[in-house]
């Protein structure tokens, strides 16, 4: 596996722990998909965490909500890349996957949203109201109760990359 | 269709007699209409109930927000229907997610609140896991080690296998299993924080690896069913009020093929010489004591019914008897000391024994040291060992 490289001038180095590929198609084919891997990638990545079981519950819990979003996109032909690298008490989820320009701009205003310091307000009025949880609303719980920094980055082609950092390894429950 | 179809994924239970909607398992559903029996329920709970309804999501392992959503919805809407509703959401300190996340609804309406079930997992166990009492433990594994190292590889302990310590407290059984017998993985489990945070010191002072140490309540654990080849569980059914719960979990945990390894005592035939009868009167007191507080510390030769009512097969039962031969009788005087302030200090007055009692009580263990430590005195605490086979 290529290590990750950022070009962000002090930007911690993430360590890369595992990488899962599938053609898009294939992962849309079945949605329980969204459930085996987010099982069995937290289970091979929470090994040595100080507590597995809490660490992979946990973080399949994220974990899911991102695939399932990513299960929702519209998409044109491609590969689904999931990686997912380490930096201390943060583990880092990169999903790539194809995707319409009009979802490029979707995902580019909802991660915008859910870094504004109004996300848990936003959340708690989607939690409250009649509408079913939009995918905006999913990516903004993951802020709000995983403590999640997320944003979005340019991939090859007609992909996006949804980059979401998670302290899980240090949330207090 | 896959066998993963088949598997049930969650459950909902309805218990009208406490008012307590239950849901447990993975309820990540693409669509809702998946989860239509399950609404169903908890609206009929709705419209029957007075007073309190009570949901209890301690066993929920996941839920995506599409079913988060779609029952906090009905719970919000019954809120404002009828505010003379209450609910109580039960999360588990156990399940990460769960507090967090259920959390926001009483935020959102003042007739919801939380309640993370945490700390009483195991009535009356508070008197056992005070910092002070570690070294006891240490001293109580020490003994008890003697012996077990000999007896384990007859219940299924051998290098390499998979193995899980439920109810590990401080973690000193799994790091001498980890020296004596290698075995690839070991999961140790224990619902005190403190003596996790002590075991995960000792791992880091020591350098020792192939343990995972988690937090969680042994009667309704985290971990994925059939996985272990070995799971002990030592002296601990005898203070959990309803051990069949705790050996439900052990069985479920363990692979087909594998075994389930318990200890525990029978206080009543702790025993020394000299004097005899002080000792045995005290010890039968220790058993009512206990018996108190929903703890049954004679619950050693009933270990094979126990197993075998859990659906284990291939049960075997040993004992043997910790005394003051083994090693340095000052440490066995040592475990007995800590017994004596414990017993008859907090326990004795939580129960409300008068000072008459506490003497003759306290009496019985200051005999049995004097047995541990005279140059011609025998003093022994017995242990019953059992195991069993989860059927293929």
């Amino acid at each position: 596996m290529e290590p990750v490289h950022h070009e962000l001038a002090g930007e911690p180095t993430f360590a890369p722990m595992i990488q899962i590929e599938m053609e898009i198609k294939t992962f849309v084919s079945a949605w329980r998909h969204c459930d085996y891997v987010s099982t069995y990638m937290a289970r091979m990545i929470s090994q040595n965490r100080s507590d597995s079981v809490r660490h992979s519950n946990l973080f399949s819990s994220a974990f899911n909500e991102l695939l399932e979003v990513a299960f929702r996109s519209r998409h044109g032909d491609g590969e689904l890349a999931c990686r997912v690298s380490r930096h201390g008490a943060t583990d880092r989820i990169e999903l790539t996957f194809p995707c319409v320009p009009e979802e490029r701009q979707f995902y580019e205003e909802a991660m915008s949203q859910a870094t504004g310091t109004e996300a848990r307000e936003r959340y708690l009025n989607s939690v409250s109201g009649d509408l079913a949880p939009s995918r905006e609303i999913v990516l903004l719980e993951l802020a709000v109760d995983y403590n999640a920094i997320l944003r979005v980055e340019e991939a090859d082609g007609n992909a996006i990359r949804l980059v979401v950092d998670l302290p899980l390894e240090g949330l207090r429950h | 269709m896959s066998p993963y179809d088949l598997l049930p994924r969650f459950k909902a239970q309805y218990d009208a007699n406490n008012q307590e909607f239950s849901i447990s398992g993975v309820v990540r559903p693409q669509a809702i209409d998946e989860l239509g029996p399950s609404i169903a329920l908890l609206r009929g709970a709705i419209d029957r109930v007075r007073g309190v309804l009570y949901v209890n999501v301690r066993r929920l392992t996941q839920m995506n927000n599409a079913a988060f959503h779609a029952f906090s919805r009905i719970i919000i809407d019954a809120c404002r229907a009828r505010p003379d509703l209450k609910f109580v959401v039960i999360t588990s300190s156990v399940v990460g997610w769960t507090s967090r996340k259920f959390g926001r609804l009483s935020g959102i309406e003042p007739n919801i609140t939380i309640e993370e079930y945490d700390s009483e997992f195991y009535p009356g166990q508070g008197f056992l896991e005070e910092g002070g009492f570690v070294p006891i433990l240490r001293s109580q594994t020490k003994m008890t080690w003697r012996h077990e190292r000999a007896i384990l590889p007859r219940h299924g302990m051998r290098q390499g296998i998979v193995m899980a310590d439920i109810c590990c407290g401080i973690g000193d059984f799994a790091v001498l299993v980890q020296k004596e017998f290698q075995p690839a993985r070991i999961v140790a489990l224990d619902h005190s924080k403190s003596s996790l945070d002590y075991a995960r010191q000792v791992m880091r002072e020591f350098d020792i690896r192939g343990i995972e140490y988690t937090y969680g309540d042994a009667s309704e654990m985290l971990l994925d069913e059939a996985q272990f080849d070995l799971v002990t569980c030592r002296h601990s059914l005898q203070i959990f009020n309803r051990p069949e719960l705790i050996l439900k979990e052990l069985y479920r945990v363990c692979k087909p093929g594998g075994r389930v390894y318990i200890t525990n005592e029978k206080n009543s035939h702790c025993l020394g010489e000299p004097r005899a009868e002080s000792i045995r009167w005290t010890y039968n007191e220790v058993a009512k004591l206990f018996g108190h507080f929903e703890m049954d510390v004679e619950l050693g030769p009933k270990s094979r019914r126990y197993l075998m009512e859990a659906g284990f097969e291939d049960i075997r039962v040993e004992t043997f008897m910790v005394t003051n031969l083994d090693g340095d009788p000052q440490d066995f005087a040592d475990i007995i000391a800590a017994w004596a302030d414990v017993y008859a200090g907090e326990m004795a007055t939580r129960r409300g024994d008068g000072p008459e009692f506490v003497a003759r009580f306290r009496q019985g263990f200051q005999d049995h040291i004097f047995a541990a430590l005279h140059p011609k005195g025998y003093a022994g605490w017995p242990i019953w060992v059992a195991s069993g086979r989860r059927p293929q």
